[in-house]
């Protein structure tokens, strides 16, 4: 805490970003960097609390409260306040790989439990944590650094998600040979594909993945484990397998017409934006001139709508099941939990920009896909639900894409029932300190904890990477 | 502390120790003393307070029993409470402390009081309350001194469980902070000593205080399931009354299935049980004694009392007649009203026992011919007190000691005349009173925060030391003055203005006590002004300055003093020395 009135002298200012009729024309990503003074100001309010909860990573009453990281926010917002930009740096890689995919995706659950949050506004830390992370790389401060002693250990990493990426790097670090599976044509998982350019530039992906590589980790891509590569192989060739290969199994919609043309999931949509983007080619699902209906309201759904009006969308509807969350919080939901609030995200700003009003509709549960007399989707029937559905609130929504963005229910099946894996009743791999029911195999991410955050994912790798590392040298 | 101060209380504590920092004080940080706040410690908004970690008046367990008599006699319908430490050897003290006369023994334990420790302290000091409580009910079990004390404990109770164990272990009441604050609000930040607050406990800021959003009710449903609680287990236990449950250690027992290293502690002495031959809890209130107050002067004022009369008397006094006045005085301050200035003239004749005149309100004027014990004057609250020696005294005045140890020890106003030298420790912690005497013992004006002191003659070692407010002016004749005086805190340099004020107070000590030496100073003024040295506090100075820039810039009263205190608030090289 650098200015013990810091908080009471400067006003939080969010992070400036290109206003949407600018950044609707191009794949840019939408946030700017702020300026250096600024960045000090906002240092300045945090205050170093006696019991701090933004790097806690707790759950309170069932819900988050705190960075899973356990990054070293007073700390570095304290160096970051006096100009120590190189320490601040070195301060939050002990805690976090990938500060630069943190810094962009995370919702910043350090932010919800703020003390600053409590009666006025939270530090701007993920503001804070971007602009160290991109001073470090603009400066080199961040350079290949393989290391000095290899084990001969080979260990696989099956998917190169964020908890893949996290682990692989811890491994590699510790000297173990890691060679990670990817089963798409580019590293990255989720953080690749997953989240389209505008809120994560796909340049910063592969600038970690070619750091990762220059330090000797082993990128194999295209190769699904199971199919491409044969699970005896996998068992022969390592001496140990970290599963982190995420809960890929989309939460379905059963309704009559789910089969008609035009209906797709959102993963696949926004991987198909994604790999035109990088080839400069035309996505093989466009919702270029089309009405589109986005079934789903959380950040994918955003992302949805936000690649959509990129596209050229003719208009974009968003149906969440939920009723709109509140402005301010619930007394259910008490500071230090992540709070629950309406906050329309980027996407649904830029929507209110184009069609100038919130093109949300909560509280509709789909009932059916209506489709023409050739098999393609026309509308989306939905209805009204309050605890029950409403008599007589049947709604049909014009439509020539459907984008299903429900969420995840779990992880694929396939290669974990070939590797004879236990499952729990959801069908995540339960991995107690991250070991499974295989010795040598261990599990990190969403395949372990079900659909999840960033951080999450990268904790939850480095974790495993930990327990990893104790099997494998016996320590 | 005034007298008015005291007569409100229901219970008086003696803080002797705090048990998150046993044998520290505390510091109440410059830019946290506003205006309000400097009001009621009787100091200036912007200068740092110090709380001594002794007490200067507390030397021995007689110095405590006599600050538990002047107590009761400050205000005789409130408990007078001692709070000790967990501490080996508490026992002994506790029943000292009962014998002294003190109505509660507080026992406090080592894990509370987080906010205002430094962290060394917090981590590194002090023992649970646990082990202090049961050497004190067992030691005082053992004196039959039990039975006319109540003990209380606290340092981090939090639960009924507490409660219960604390209650077998032989407490009767039992004392919560940690938990009401965070009821309240508090989130634990550490920063009390900053006045940043963010939920608007520790500060007095307006700004912050508006962010305060605890109700007393929480509190209130807090301490319900705290009784809850206990009520539960005392059921369990199959006991009725919490006064049947004291000191009962047979229905505590040690856990057996405890791992490792805490296997091998043996609580067995903190277990034992004492028969006790007198009773276990508190009984009996411990006795009075009335003193000159009561067998003679209650009744010989209450024309002045009741009517606001001039009373005039003359009485022998001995040493044994202790804290006259400070009866009287704190029926006048009950009353509610202050008597005009010299309503009350007391004459005595004789040595006054200690404490003479403590706590005296305005309109009483105690004048003593004679000499005096220890502790003349402490707390004094506006009264005039006047010693001399007797008409007939063969000796020189200003060459003998005529008041003890101690005296004006806290005093927040009046006026104060001493015909001769004081003992030791003049004036510490004197906030208000304006004194004139002729020479010092070591550490005069000690932890002094306001008020004004004038000293004829020589003083000791160690003077102005933690000095942070008043003005002291001595007459240094032999030009050594400065080597004798702690000048970490204040700085040293000869009258500025005409000393007119100086002069006046001579006069009147000259009119009051005949005073030899007031006399020849006052003939020979203006060779004598330049060897008078002022002693004035650094901060104290610089905030004066800022009050008079203040009241030049057109503000006046409260204003005034706000802008000062905001214009020092600001002020980087002060934040930066502090």
């Amino acid at each position: 805490m650098g200015k013990p009135t810091g908080y009471l002298e400067y006003q939080r200012r969010p992070s400036p970003c290109r206003p949407p009729q600018a950044r609707l024309g191009d794949w840019r990503e939408f946030c700017l960097p702020m300026p250096d003074q600024e960045l000090r100001e906002q240092a300045a309010r945090c205050m170093d609390c006696g019991v701090p909860f933004c790097h806690g990573g707790v759950v309170f009453g069932g819900a988050p409260a705190g960075c899973p990281l356990h990054n070293l926010i007073p700390e570095w917002n304290d160096m970051v306040y006096r100009g120590f930009w190189r320490e601040a740096y070195q301060r939050l890689t002990i805690t976090n790989d990938f500060p630069e995919f943190t810094s962009r995706v995370c919702p910043a659950l350090c932010e919800g439990s703020c003390t600053g949050g409590l009666y006025g506004e939270a530090v701007t830390i993920q503001a804070i944590e971007r602009a160290i992370s991109e001073r470090a790389f603009a400066s080199g401060w961040v350079w290949c650094e393989p290391p000095v002693h290899r084990t001969r250990k080979r260990v696989a990493v099956v998917g190169s998600g964020p908890a893949g990426l996290a682990c692989a790097n811890q491994l590699n670090q510790l000297g173990h040979s890691v060679t990670v599976f990817e089963q798409a044509d580019r590293p990255g998982g989720l953080l690749m594909y997953g989240i389209p350019n505008m809120k994560l530039d796909k340049a910063f992906v592969l600038r970690r993945v070619r750091l990762m590589r220059e330090q000797g980790v082993v990128f194999q891509t295209n190769t699904r484990v199971g199919d491409d590569y044969p699970v005896k192989l996998l068992e022969r060739e390592f001496d140990a397998i970290v599963l982190a290969c995420g809960a890929r199994q989309p939460r379905e919609l059963s309704v009559p017409g789910r089969e008609a043309q035009g209906v797709h999931l959102a993963v696949d949509y926004l991987t198909a934006s994604t790999k035109a983007i990088l080839a400069g080619a035309t996505p093989a699902i466009s919702a270029r001139g089309l009405h589109v209906v986005v079934i789903g309201g959380g950040d994918t759904g955003t992302d949805c709508v936000a690649t959509c009006l990129r596209q050229g969308c003719r208009s974009v509807i968003q149906l969440e099941i939920m009723p709109a969350r509140p402005k301010v919080r619930s007394p259910e939901n008490p500071w230090p939990q992540w709070p629950q609030l309406d906050r329309p995200g980027y996407g649904q700003t830029e929507a209110v920009r184009v069609f100038g009003q919130d093109q949300r509709h909560f509280c509709q549960q789909t009932q059916a896909i209506l489709t023409d007399g050739d098999g393609n989707v026309r509308a989306v029937q939905s209805v009204q639900v309050g605890p029950r559905p409403m008599a007589g609130s049947v709604q049909e929504w014009p439509a020539d894409l459907v984008l299903l963005a429900m969420g995840f229910s779990g992880p694929e099946s396939r290669l974990l029932d070939q590797l004879g894996l236990a499952r729990d009743q959801r069908g995540n791999v339960p991995a107690e300190f991250f070991a499974t029911s295989l010795p040598g195999v261990f599990a990190a991410g969403d395949v372990k904890r079900g659909q999840s955050l960033v951080a999450w994912a990268i904790a939850e790798g480095r974790a495993a990477a930990q327990a990893c590392h104790r099997y494998l040298t016996g320590e | 502390m005034t007298g008015e101060y005291l007569v409100q209380a229901q219970e008086i504590q003696i803080k002797i120790a705090q048990g998150a920092k046993p044998g520290e004080g505390g510091q109440l940080p410059g830019r946290k003393v506003y205006p309000w706040i400097a009001k009621v410690r009787h100091s200036i908004p912007g200068v740092e307070l110090i709380s001594p970690p002794p007490h200067h008046d507390i030397y021995s367990i007689e110095d405590l029993a006599q600050l538990i008599y002047d107590l009761k006699k400050a205000n005789p319908q409130a408990r007078i409470s001692v709070k000790l430490v967990s501490a080996a050897g508490v026992g002994t003290i506790a029943a000292g402390v009962a014998k002294g006369k003190a109505d509660v023994i507080l026992i406090s334990g080592y894990d509370g009081g987080t906010g205002a420790s430094p962290r060394t302290s917090i981590r590194h000091a002090g023992l649970p309350w646990e082990l202090g409580l049961a050497e004190t009910h067992q030691t005082l079990v053992l004196n039959n001194l039990r039975d006319r004390v109540v003990l209380e404990t606290d340092g981090k109770l939090l639960t009924g469980r507490d409660v219960a164990i604390a209650a077998l272990l032989g407490a009767q009441e039992f004392g919560f902070a940690t938990a009401p604050l965070i009821a309240l609000g508090c989130v634990m930040m550490r920063v009390c000593n900053l006045d940043t607050c963010p939920v608007g406990i520790a500060t007095q800021n307006p700004k912050l205080r508006q962010r305060f959003r605890g109700d007393p009710q929480y509190v209130q449903n807090l301490m319900q399931f705290i009784a809850m609680e206990m009520r539960e287990i005392m059921a369990q236990l199959g006991v009725r009354t919490v006064s049947e449950m004291i000191g009962r250690t047979d229905l505590l027992q040690q856990r057996p299935d405890l791992p490792g290293k805490a296997k091998g502690v043996d609580l067995q002495r903190l277990l034992s049980q004492i028969r006790p031959a007198a009773g276990h809890y508190c009984q009996v209130s411990q006795p009075g004694e009335p003193g000159l107050d009561e067998r003679r002067l209650l009744d010989l004022c209450r024309p002045a009392l009741e009517r606001g009369e001039q009373i005039k008397v003359m009485l022998p006094i001995r040493n044994t007649d202790r804290a006259v006045g400070t009866g009287l005085g704190s029926a006048i301050t009950r009353r509610g009203s202050s008597l005009p200035d010299d309503t009350i003239q007391l004459e005595f004749v004789g040595s006054a026992g200690q404490s003479f005149a403590a706590f005296v309100p305005g309109g009483v004027t105690m004048k003593l011919f004679g000499d005096a014990n220890d502790y003349l004057g402490k707390g004094l609250s506006g009264g005039r007190v006047i010693v001399r020696p007797p008409a007939k005294a063969t000796f020189v005045a200003e060459e003998n000691i005529i008041v003890g140890n101690v005296a004006f020890y806290g005093a927040t106003g009046g006026e104060a005349f001493i015909r001769g030298v004081a003992g030791e420790r003049f004036c510490v912690r004197n906030s208000g009173v304006r004194v004139v005497v002729e020479g010092v013992g070591d550490h005069g004006c000690e932890y002094m925060t306001g008020g004004l002191v004038v000293v004829l003659g020589p003083t000791g070692r160690n003077f102005a030391a933690g000095m942070s407010g008043g003005i002291a002016y001595v007459l240094d004749e032999e030009g050594n003055f400065a080597r004798r005086c702690n000048q970490a805190l204040v700085d040293l340099g000869p009258i500025t203005d005409d000393g007119e004020q100086v002069r006046e107070l001579v006069q009147k000590h000259v009119q009051a006590t005949d005073s030899q030496v007031g006399k020849r100073v006052l003939e020979n003024w203006h060779e004598l002004l330049p060897r008078f040295v002022r002693v004035i506090p650094r901060d104290y100075r610089r905030m004066l300055d800022a009050i008079n820039k203040a009241q030049a810039g057109g503000l006046s009263g409260d204003q005034a003093l706000m802008a000062a205190f905001t214009a020092n608030f600001r002020d980087a090289a002060h934040l930066d020395a502090s």
